[in-house]
């Protein structure tokens, strides 16, 4: 990392970073420590056990890994963190970690991290994120934004020389992408939405179209309370994206293969999604010759993408909470930092690393690690009661998205309208409601 | 008895058995069809199993994906805690089914039907509902993330008490107890030398019921277990399927690592488990 | 009677400390708002059980778990009983077809869900293929609002088929042959001596079959659990069952009380209805007498 041209922020951030370890280094002494971690992203796996090999190696303390996936690491978190069986340190979303926060399982950073955080090596957003009522709290871990992939053979082959900069061109262009076989039945998917399954993914994915399009899940009233954000133009005109997409122009069906796996074999065109997948096309599908471009803008709007921070935190009722945080920090430096992307694939949340040597490997993480200029981030709102909020909306969503009769589009209004005021009840059931 | 009617019918018969062969024979193969798609799958390579049409049989047999699957998670140390938890809560249910059975069959005390009747209607209650209050409990005796804590729950069967007490009320004569009493008899020796040997088939039937209940555990030791070093077999499927894309060959290889056991121990035993597991129903 | 107590005191104790203290900490907890994180824990009455009548997603659960569990267990009976009839008679596949039956019984749940969601995959699955072979269209099994509830009746029936088969034969094989043999005589036809004799001699395992068939049925999760993962999924309103309902409130969305009420609801129902099985077997074997 010598070699890297370092910026004024940056040269700020190193010297906290450096003085940090320092502080750091004094307090972890004992060698027979085991720190326990858990994480929910199995993909992050060889990275925690290479860093964890590594801290051994430097400290002494033994670094035992447990994962499981995301909807399982939190249950056994909500369960365990609470009654003092959890690990010491934890990766999870900030709707559990501000759970955690308000019940005093996690407690308001050392020095040395609210440093560190508030320093140069992260940026301003994400540090906001991290703070509540004035203290800091964990450490941004993955800088996780999605972008558009784009299977460039696919567009050569349709005559399209680029991916669409609007969701207009986006819809004409998948009409060309979309191949069906002589039966009439769809082999091949112009884009590829979220249509089934259960649970919170598919309203965020819904909100990758919504929020472009000026519409939001809920609005805060700038005085701590909300309300809901898609009752409106954004809202209907995103939901008719997506039944215009099934039903109107037929580029996606429910039926065929979607996500990750479809973009790898080519089963699908498009697909708006994180920077793991890079990690995937790698593995699976070297060849595949792809790009990857901003979500597009709705009309002339601006380019807008959801930014989500998994973080790290320190469990409070840890036995060895110094080691805890020191170990936080050695897996948070720079050279930590590209690592993991290196072999997970997520984007690390650290602003100030190089990425000069990953983008010359392979290209295509340009989007996600220095998204292009004007796109604009819409963070997720910190609250508990969200993923409720999201859940709840995705129960509705799959039917509405082939149910012919919204095409109609005084009954699609009526749908969003009511989808819209659970929203707010779910809001004012827990004391979040306010206009 | 068809055989002995006139060969008009008997000739009717005959095609009435054959076409119910034939159906018979084909629901046959929807009953085995998972399980020969889930190991031909198994054996496939990634190529083989995203085509269309579907092969069945793999063009290219391969191991790799059971050895990716190895390599991926130690599957070995799983299948052996699934073994360990099996085992253990097997041996327990069906000493506990023996004991409570018995006594809620052949003995009178206050509070039978009250303690009988409860334990009937806890049966009901999915166990999803209250593992946390029960969590919160093992917390208090430090047993979180210990083999004892995975087991405790399934030390007793409400189930296997309900079979053992139809068994022994209608099938051990009470007369036979009596007599060992005459003979100065204490009541553990009865229940040791009379009613257990008499039982060797309901108690058989019991313990595959906990064997196929403690073998497919996983939303209870996804919570307590938190050493990777104690998942089960289940669990370790669950985890590995829940990564962002599955692989189904790997995900195959796994579920056949995870049925394997149980179809060897079915097909060695077939008849008796089959006969041992009829029995239960016969005294409801 | 003193031996009554100490030979069931490790039981009861047992009993005692995996199901009465947890179950009953459930039941109080759902009187209250929790979040299973929060040292809060405010008392709420009745307001859980009132919120459960206007949910949607309650509701629809009740309902989907009510058509899976009643035609599971009127297919499976339905299609056991005679398989069994047939089976009873003496014949060199007997033993084989009833091997072949009882197999699923014994197979772990996560791995044949598993299997059965890759047996269901509209694009790679061999029911797909197989309908293709007879000429018929593929069939959404799982993404389907209209049809992943019933490819979840199929799963359920295959899984149960084989014991209820087995009970029933056993209790055919338990009929003593002279009643048969003196319908015969009386110039009683095959059919008539299964409705006349055979049935109303079964119909205690019917019983037996049928409650428990029900009870299980009522806590299906597993398969709903892993049938609904991922985006080549089922859409969870589709086969949202009550279980499965409550384990979305309590671990999702950390409704601990939320879901405990539910969970009461849950057992009352199953409860209810056993006992309705109870008096209507009991009435119609009265009957007769």
């Amino acid at each position: 990392m010598t070699q890297t041209r370092i910026g004024r922020r940056s040269a700020m951030g190193l010297a906290a970073g450096a003085g940090l370890a320092m502080a750091a280094g004094r307090k972890a002494k004992a060698a027979d420590i085991t720190l326990n971690i858990w994480t929910g992203y199995p993909e992050l796996v060889p990275w925690y056990k290479a860093m964890g090999a590594e801290y051994t190696k430097a400290k002494g303390t033994q670094i035992n890994i447990l994962s499981t996936s995301l909807r399982e690491h939190e249950q056994k978190l909500a369960a365990a963190v609470p009654t003092g069986t959890g690990p010491d340190v934890f990766d999870v979303g900030q709707i559990l970690g501000i759970t955690f926060i308000e019940a005093g399982l996690v407690k308001p950073n050392p020095a040395a991290i609210d440093g560190l955080l508030k320093s140069a090596a992260y940026r301003k957003s994400s540090a906001e994120q991290f703070t509540t009522d004035g203290k800091t709290y964990g450490l941004p871990m993955l800088f996780s934004t999605p972008a558009m992939f784009w299977n460039k053979a696919h567009f050569k082959e349709a005559g399209l020389d680029g991916p669409p900069k609007t969701f207009q061109d986006k819809m004409a262009y998948a009409k060309k992408l979309t191949k069906f076989d002589a039966s009439g039945k769809m082999t091949r998917s112009g884009m590829s939405l979220r249509l089934s399954g259960q649970g919170s993914g598919i309203a965020e994915k819904f909100r990758f179209i919504l929020e472009p399009a000026g519409g939001t899940l809920i609005i805060p009233n700038g005085k701590g309370k909300f309300r809901q954000g898609y009752d409106n133009d954004a809202g209907r005109n995103a939901l008719k994206y997506y039944i215009d997409a099934v039903q109107v122009d037929k580029v996606d069906d429910p039926k065929v293969q979607h996500d990750a796996a479809a973009f790898v074999a080519g089963n699908t065109s498009m697909l708006m999604r994180e920077a793991w997948v890079i990690g995937e096309i790698k593995e699976k599908a070297a060849n595949l010759d792809y790009g990857v471009a901003p979500i597009p803008a709705w009309g002339s709007g601006p380019h807008k993408t959801l930014l989500q921070h998994n973080g790290l935190w320190v469990n409070a009722k840890s036995k060895n909470i110094d080691a805890a945080y020191d170990f936080m920090l050695f897996i948070s430096s720079k050279e930590a930092s590209v690592k993991l992307t290196q072999l997970s694939g997520w984007v690390a949340a650290r602003s100030d690393v190089d990425w000069s040597p990953l983008l010359k490997d392979i290209p295509q993480y340009k989007e996600f690690v220095s998204p292009t200029d004007g796109v604009q981030f819409y963070p997720e709102p910190v609250m508990a009661a969200w993923n409720e909020i999201e859940s709840r909306l995705a129960d509705r969503l799959p039917n509405a998205y082939i149910d012919t009769s919204l095409q109609d589009p005084a009954k699609l209004a009526a749908f969003i309208k009511a989808a819209a005021a659970q929203t707010d009840q779910i809001l004012k059931q827990n004391d979040l409601y306010g206009t | 008895m068809a055989r002995q009617r006139s060969p008009a019918l008997f000739s009717m018969a005959r095609i009435g058995i054959i076409a119910c062969h034939a159906v018979l024979m084909a629901g046959a193969l929807v009953m085995v069809m998972p399980m020969l798609w889930m190991f031909v799958t198994a054996f496939k390579s990634a190529a083989e199993i995203a085509i269309w049409p579907p092969v069945f049989f793999p063009q290219a047999w391969t191991s790799a994906n059971f050895s990716g699957a190895f390599e991926t998670a130690p599957f070995g140390r799983f299948f052996l805690n699934s073994a360990i938890i099996a085992l253990v809560s097997t041996a327990s249910v069906m000493l506990t089914s023996l004991v409570a059975g018995s006594v809620f069959a052949k003995y009178r005390f206050p509070g039978r039907g009250l303690l009988f009747g409860l334990v009937l209607a806890t049966a009901i209650v999915p166990f999803e509902a209250y593992m946390i209050p029960l969590y919160i409990q093992l917390v208090g005796i430090d047993w979180i993330n210990t083999y004892q804590g995975i087991i405790l729950p399934y030390l007793f069967m409400a189930f296997g008490i309900f079979l053992m007490r139809q068994h022994v009320s209608s099938s051990i004569p009470t007369e036979l107890m009596e007599a060992g009493r005459v003979d100065g008899a204490g009541e553990w020796w009865i229940l040791a030398r009379v009613i257990a040997p008499l039982s060797g088939n309901a108690l058989a039937a019991v313990g595959i019921f906990a064997f196929i209940q403690g073998w497919g555990i996983f939303i209870w030791p996804l919570l307590i277990a938190n050493d990777q070093l104690l998942f089960n077999m289940e669990l370790g499927l669950t985890a590995f399927q829940f990564a962002f894309s599955a692989d189904i060959g790997k995900l195959m290889a796994g579920s056949v690592v995870s049925v394997v056991p149980m179809l060897i121990v079915f097909l060695l035993l077939r008849r008796r488990i089959i006969e041992n597991m009829a029995l239960t129903g016969i005294k409801g | 009677m003193l031996f009554c107590y100490v030979a069931l005191l490790p039981v009861v104790a047992l009993f005692f400390y995996v199901r009465i203290i947890p179950i009953g900490f459930s039941f109080l907890l759902s009187f209250y708002k929790w979040n299973l994180i929060s040292p809060r824990r405010p008392f709420v009455g009745f307001d859980n059980y009132l919120g459960l009548l206007e949910d949607e997603n309650f509701l629809l659960a009740l309902q989907n778990t009510t058509i899976y569990s009643f035609s599971t267990v009127a297919l499976s009976t339905a299609i056991a009983l005679p398989l069994a009839v047939f089976l009873s008679r003496k014949s060199r596949l007997s033993a084989f077809y009833q091997t072949i039956y009882f197999l699923p019984v014994i197979t772990p749940m996560v791995p044949v869900s598993i299997a059965w969601k890759w047996i269901y995959d509209y694009n790679y699955g061999i029911l797909n293929y197989g309908l293709s072979l007879v000429g018929l269209p593929s069939v959404a099994w799982l993404t389907d609002p209209a049809i992943a509830l019933w490819a979840l009746v199929i799963m359920g029936v295959w899984k149960v088929l084989g014991y209820n088969m087995v009970l029933f034969l056993v209790g055919i094989r338990n009929i003593p042959a002279e009643y048969l043999e003196a319908a015969s005589i009386d110039g009683a036809s095959d059919w008539q001596r299964f409705w006349r004799i055979s049935f109303p001699l079964l119909r205690p395992i019917l019983l037996y079959v049928v409650v428990t068939s029900t009870i299980n049925a009522f806590n299906v999760f597993t398969q709903v659990y892993v049938m609904t993962l991922g985006s080549q999924s089922a859409p969870g309103q589709a086969v949202r069952m009550l279980v499965f309902d409550i384990y979305t409130n309590g671990f999702q969305f950390f409704r601990m009380g939320y879901a405990s009420a539910e969970a009461v609801i849950l057992t009352l129902i199953v409860l209810g209805l056993t006992v309705i099985q109870f008096t209507l077997a009991r009435d119609k074997e009265a009957k007769p007498r």
